[in-house]
């Protein structure tokens, strides 16, 4: 891989991991559809996917910080005490309760999951489908707006009328959390059925994409800690990885900024529409590459 | 009823504590990518977890005499 190939992909990263676009499809897709020929079984590739991770969980980090700080207490108080008795107590376990099953099914479906399926053409089928299933919860969500009569409403008011991350059931933030194991799929993004899933909780479209990006800082970074052993292996080029991490950080910390400013009033119908798009160009694209 | 709950989930906890050290021990070889690997930190981290948030539900479960 050559040092502009590395920023690309940091970039190419850090900006489609928190947009309900899939990351991992693109980065699957593009390559191929470049001709860029580095190999994913290299040993110098895993590394640079850790450090590109550790990236965008770095930008969350950074744009939640006072939150996190927050958490992790409210985790400690809550936990010594058996009680939950304030928002980010509550906040902290239901990220508990959303992080357990995905850590559980990503130790032991993840890397079968990604090599059952690692291939352009299955990632850009992926990505159709993950298209219409963002406009599906937004079908969803149309629906509940007009079952509490909310739909003649300006979006700003739609809005309120649902609620905070704080006020999710247990139960919605465990299957919100088992629901990040679709996006070991090439294509399906974790962002979009994290934040598909909020929304079909009741929550609003900030919230929801709020409590998406909490959800993914601990598997993230997890996922990310566990490989570090791997960036001291030889023959890593460690300056340019780290100048990718660095963009991919950067480009995760706008594109977060943007979406949670965009989800005030917006919802997932343009990521919908962009996905079965691009997921259909590139099947006719990789058809005739062929 | 909510002290037996408690009573189960310390079980399942030294239970999950168990597993991860055979993972880290390289003696259980269950659903791991390399079955030659000496351990199976990643496992052992998983099931190391899950054995402190058994320990964490049980206080949760446990009556509170306040």
């Amino acid at each position: 891989m050559t040092r502009e190939q590395a920023l690309f992909m940091g970039l190419l990263q850090g900006a489609t991991e928190l947009f309900p676009v899939s990351s991992l499809g693109h980065s699957v897709i593009i390559p191929t559809l470049l001709h860029w020929r580095f190999k994913q079984s290299d040993p110098t590739f895993v590394p640079f996917l850790v450090l590109l991770h550790l990236g965008t969980a770095g930008a969350l980090l950074v744009l939640y910080r006072q939150q996190w700080i927050a958490i992790i207490r409210g985790f400690f108080t809550a936990a010594v005490r058996g009680r939950i008795t304030t928002e980010p107590e509550r906040l902290a376990m239901l990220l508990l309760t959303g992080t357990i099953p995905a850590g559980i099914l990503g130790v032991f479906l993840e890397n079968r999951i990604k090599s059952l399926f690692a291939s352009p053409y299955v990632a850009a089928g992926f990505l159709v489908v993950n298209g219409f299933l963002l406009l599906g919860f937004e079908l969803l969500r149309r629906r509940a707006e007009r079952r509490a009569s909310l739909d003649s409403r300006t979006r700003a008011e739609q809005e309120e009328g649902f609620a905070a991350a704080e006020r999710i059931s247990f139960r919605a933030a465990a299957v919100i959390g088992a629901c990040q194991a679709l996006a070991f799929l090439p294509g399906i993004s974790r962002s979009g059925v994290t934040i598909g899933g909020g929304l079909l909780a009741g929550l609003r479209h900030q919230e929801a994409a709020r409590f998406s990006f909490l959800l993914a800082t601990p598997v993230i970074l997890a996922a990310g800690l566990v490989e570090v052993p791997q960036l001291f292996a030889t023959g890593v080029p460690i300056g340019e990885y780290v100048a990718a991490a660095l963009l991919s950080g950067i480009a995760a910390y706008a594109s977060a900024r943007f979406l949670l400013r965009y989800f005030r009033s917006g919802r997932l119908d343009p990521y919908g529409w962009y996905c079965i798009a691009a997921g259909a160009v590139s099947l006719v694209l990789l058809t005739f590459r062929a | 009823m909510r002290d037996r709950l408690a009573v189960f989930l310390v079980i399942l906890a030294v239970a999950f504590a168990v597993i991860a050290g055979l993972y880290y021990e390289g003696v259980l070889q269950i659903a791991v990518s390399d079955t030659h690997a000496a351990h199976h930190t990643t496992h052992a981290i998983l099931f190391g977890v899950l054995a402190v948030v058994s320990l964490i539900a049980a206080n949760f479960a446990r009556e509170k005499t306040v």
